[in-house]
């Protein structure tokens, strides 16, 4: 088979005639598709004073979590190492560390998200 | 078909009247529809596919840039929207060994009837990588127009003509013991 059959045989192609109701059902689905209001656009205005605060929040802690880290490591070693010196160590260690602090920064970052979602929210109704 | 009257349907369609595309619709339709149903082989997914081309070219009609005519725009849209379409939903994935006179050359050996050898290099060439499927199919839908096709496929003419030429290349390979009938040879001008 030579490439003039090849061009003869596909240049050669049955054409279809469009249904008679096709561009009346074009047109409907154009129609219905311009009645459709337009999708609400991604609250940046209002969300981004969140995730500035989440962000900056999110660093202080990473920040807070290294300054720890590095104090607790720059710590003498104890002279002797036993299993029940290094339980209590570990509870003296998490009593310094978590408490009062971790769970104000949990509540506030909690609250500050939600009347964040809730201004942006509000103000769209 | 006239490119002064698609740009004022356009107009009229950004300014706000909606009506004014059925006047696109109505001119470009039976194009569409040929075009994909050269892609896929089936009157009622063509219309499927013909119906969702101009659904996306009523939503990005903003986008058409007048420097390109607006069936070069169209070809390009509904092109890729229908190759998409035939990626994820492919009409039957057939590959050239699947083809049984093809794998079996006594089948072909006695040369075969018009229309079973039209069917034969249809089925060769639905069987070929999408790449070279694609170009072959939009080269023969625009009437072998190269720049016509290449723009219809956002690709550069050199790479469409590569494209193409493999394509034919691989047709031309599998389908060599395919005969022409005497009869279609007296054609031949």
């Amino acid at each position: 088979m030579t490439r003039d059959d090849l061009d003869r045989i596909l240049s050669a192609e049955d054409r279809i005639v469009p249904s008679s109701g096709f561009a009346a059902s074009v047109m409907d689905a154009v129609r219905r598709e311009a009645a459709t209001p337009p999708p609400i656009p991604f609250p940046w205005k209002h969300a981004l004073p969140g995730l500035v605060v989440g962000i900056v929040a999110l660093a202080g802690l990473l920040v807070l979590g290294f300054v720890l880290l590095t104090a607790e490591t720059a710590a003498p070693a104890p002279a002797a190492f036993s299993l029940p010196q290094l339980i209590s160590a570990a509870r003296v260690a998490a009593l310094k560390v978590d408490g009062t602090g971790w769970l104000a920064i949990a509540l506030l970052l909690t609250l500050a998200s939600v009347f964040f979602s809730f201004r942006a929210t509000g103000s769209r109704t | 078909m006239s490119a002064a009257e698609d740009q004022a349907d356009v107009e009229k369609v950004l300014a706000g009247d909606v009506s004014a595309f059925e006047g696109i619709v109505r001119r470009w339709q039976g194009p569409i529809v040929n075009l994909a149903y050269r892609f896929c082989r089936d009157r009622a997914r063509a219309e499927d596919m013909s119906q969702d081309a101009f659904l996306r070219a009523f939503r990005s009609l903003a986008s058409w840039r007048r420097e390109a005519a607006f069936s070069t725009w169209l070809f390009a849209l509904a092109a890729n929207l229908f190759r998409t379409d035939l990626r994820r939903f492919p009409i039957h994935p057939l590959t050239l060994a699947d083809i049984p006179e093809l794998r079996d050359p006594r089948a072909i050996d006695g040369g075969l009837e018009d229309e079973d050898r039209d069917r034969v290099v249809r089925d060769a060439v639905y069987a070929l990588p999408a790449k070279y499927r694609e170009a072959i199919l939009l080269f023969y839908f625009h009437e072998m127009d190269v720049p016509a096709a290449a723009r219809s496929l956002a690709l550069p003419e050199g790479t469409f003509k590569a494209r193409l030429f493999r394509g034919r290349e691989v047709l031309r390979t599998k389908l060599a013991k395919v005969r022409v009938s005497p009869g279609l040879q007296e054609e031949i001008p």
